[in-house]
C-alpha cells in the first residue's frame, strides 16, 4: 500500500480496557465452544495442554519456565512503565506461585492490562524526515498449524514458528547468529521456550540449559522481552513485542536500553514474533537499523 | 437432573450424530469411505483426502492420554466444587483425538500415554458426556 501510493502512513494500534472490564476473559472463555462442557476454558487451559505434552516428549518443565519468568521480570524492573516494575521475583516466588491450570502457575501467565500501543509504518524516505531514527523491516515470515488444541499434533513443536522463522531469516539474508535480541509474543512462559526452540536457538529440551544463568535477562547473551514482555510489562497482543523492538533499535528505552548500559549487544537486528490461538498461527518479523 | 449447572453441548447438524450416540453409550464418528480416516470434529469432507462420502464408525472407547491438565481455577461457577479436575486430550485407538475429562482416579495419577476407557456421565435426560477412566 505504501509502495503503490495508496497511503503514506499506516497506523497499527491496539487498545483495551481488559483489566477494568471482564471483556477479555469473556472473549477467551467464549472461544471454548463445546470444550466448556468438560470444564475447559480460555487460553491457560489450552497452553497447559501444550506445555504438558512438551514435558512428556522433550522433558521441559517448571525449571525452564522459571528462568523465563524471572529473566523477563528483571527487565520489567528497569522499565518504569511495566506493571510489574519494582516487584522482583525470586526462585521461591515462582515455586510458590499458585497453580492456575497445572502445569502452568500464575507466574507462567501473561498479564491482563488496561492500555494500548501503536506503531506507524511508512516509507523509508518519509521516515528519514521524522523525529525518530527509522527502523526497517528486514524480513518477515508467517506459518500456521491451524488445528484446534484438541486435535493439534504440533503443540510440542514444530509450531508455525519454524517455517515462519526460516522465511524471515532468509528474506533478511541473515542467520540466528546475527540476531542481537528477541521480542517475542509471550502469552505464557512455555510460548517463549517453544518459539525460541522452533526458531533454532536450541534443540528440543535443550532450553533447560540454554536459559540457565540469565541468558535472556539484563547482561545476558540473548536478551528476550526487554520491556518485561506480556508476562511482566503489559499485554497488548503482538504490539508489546513489536513496539519494544522498534523502540530498542531507535534507542528510546532508558535504563533498559540494550547495549553497554545493560551489558548486552547493541540492538542492530531484533527478531520479533506474534502468535495466535493456541500456537495455531505464527508471524515472525525481523527489524533492523536503516 | 434439571439442576445441572455446567455448560451443555450445542447440538447442530454436524455433531448431532455424535451426541445422540453418546446418549446410547456409543462413540459414533465419521469414517471416510475413500481413505478410511476416522475423523473428529465432524465435517462434510475428509480433511485428509477431501472425499465427501462417509460411514458411521463406532469406536471401541479405548485410547491413550495424549496430554492433560489439572484445573485449579474455576472459570465457570459450575466447576468450583470439582476442583482440582483433569481435562485431557485422549487419542482413541481408531485415531480421533477428543477433549474430555479423566475421572475415576486422583489427578496426580494421570500420565501421558496412560491407557484409558470411556465411561458415560449421564448429566441430563438427553445429554451424556463421554469421559475416560484408567483401565
Amino acid at each position: 500500500m505504501l509502495e503503490s501510493g495508496l497511503c503514506n502512513y499506516v497506523l497499527i494500534s491496539y487498545g483495551h480496557s481488559a483489566l477494568s472490564s471482564d471483556s477479555m476473559m469473556q472473549m477467551l472463555t467464549d472461544l471454548s465452544g463445546d470444550d466448556a462442557v468438560f470444564g475447559h476454558f480460555g487460553a491457560t487451559g489450552g497452553y497447559a495442554l501444550a506445555a504438558r505434552r512438551a514435558m512428556h516428549t522433550f522433558g521441559t518443565g517448571p525449571e525452564t519456565w522459571k528462568q523465563i519468568a524471572m529473566g523477563q521480570r528483571q527487565w520489567a524492573d528497569l522499565n518504569p512503565q511495566a506493571v510489574m516494575h519494582g516487584k522482583t521475583m525470586s526462585s521461591e516466588d515462582y515455586d510458590h506461585s499458585r497453580w492456575v491450570v497445572e502445569p502452568l502457575r500464575l507466574l507462567d501467565n501473561c498479564l491482563i492490562t488496561d492500555g494500548g500501543r501503536a506503531i506507524v509504518v511508512t516509507s523509508l524516505e518519509r521516515a528519514r524526515d521524522l523525529k525518530q531514527p527509522p527502523v526497517v523491516i528486514l524480513g518477515m515470515g508467517q506459518h500456521d498449524q491451524p488445528a484446534e488444541i484438541g486435535q493439534a499434533l504440533t503443540m510440542d513443536g514444530p509450531t508455525g514458528a519454524k517455517k515462519a522463522g526460516e522465511a524471515a531469516l532468509a528474506m533478511a539474508g541473515i542467520t540466528l547468529n546475527d540476531v542481537d535480541a528477541c521480542q517475542l509474543y509471550d502469552c505464557f512462559t512455555y510460548t517463549v521456550e517453544i518459539t525460541l526452540q522452533d526458531y533454532g536457538f536450541f534443540g528440543p529440551g535443550e532450553g533447560k540449559d540454554w536459559f540457565q544463568g540469565g541468558t535472556i535477562a539484563p547482561g545476558g547473551r540473548m536478551p528476550v522481552n526487554t520491556s518485561g514482555g506480556q508476562l511482566s510489562e503489559a499485554y497488548f497482543m503482538g504490539l508489546t513485542p513489536l513496539a519494544e523492538a522498534a523502540m530498542q533499535i531507535m534507542g528510546r528505552c532508558g535504563r533498559r536500553q540494550l547495549g553497554p548500559a545493560t551489558g548486552t549487544r547493541e540492538p542492530r537486528i531484533v527478531l520479533c514474533s506474534d502468535n495466535g490461538g493456541i500456537l495455531q498461527s505464527h508471524s515472525c518479523i525481523i527489524l533492523g537499523r536503516s | 437432573m434439571t439442576d445441572y449447572s455446567k455448560p451443555l453441548p450445542k447440538l447442530n447438524g454436524d455433531n448431532r450424530q455424535f451426541w445422540e450416540g453418546c446418549r446410547a453409550h456409543e462413540l459414533r464418528f465419521q469414517q471416510c469411505t475413500a481413505c478410511g480416516l476416522v475423523r473428529w470434529p465432524p465435517s462434510f469432507l475428509c480433511p485428509r483426502c477431501h472425499a465427501t462420502e462417509s460411514t458411521c464408525r463406532i469406536a471401541s472407547g479405548l485410547g491413550t492420554v495424549f496430554t492433560y491438565t489439572v484445573y485449579h481455577t474455576a472459570f465457570h461457577p459450575g466447576f468450583a466444587s470439582e476442583l482440582p479436575y483433569v481435562v485431557a486430550v485422549v487419542a482413541l485407538d481408531e485415531g480421533p483425538h477428543v477433549l474430555t475429562n479423566i475421572v475415576g482416579c486422583r489427578p496426580e495419577e494421570v500420565k501421558c500415554d496412560q491407557r484409558v476407557k470411556v465411561v458415560w456421565d449421564e448429566v441430563t435426560e438427553t445429554i451424556t458426556l463421554p469421559k475416560f477412566a484408567p483401565l
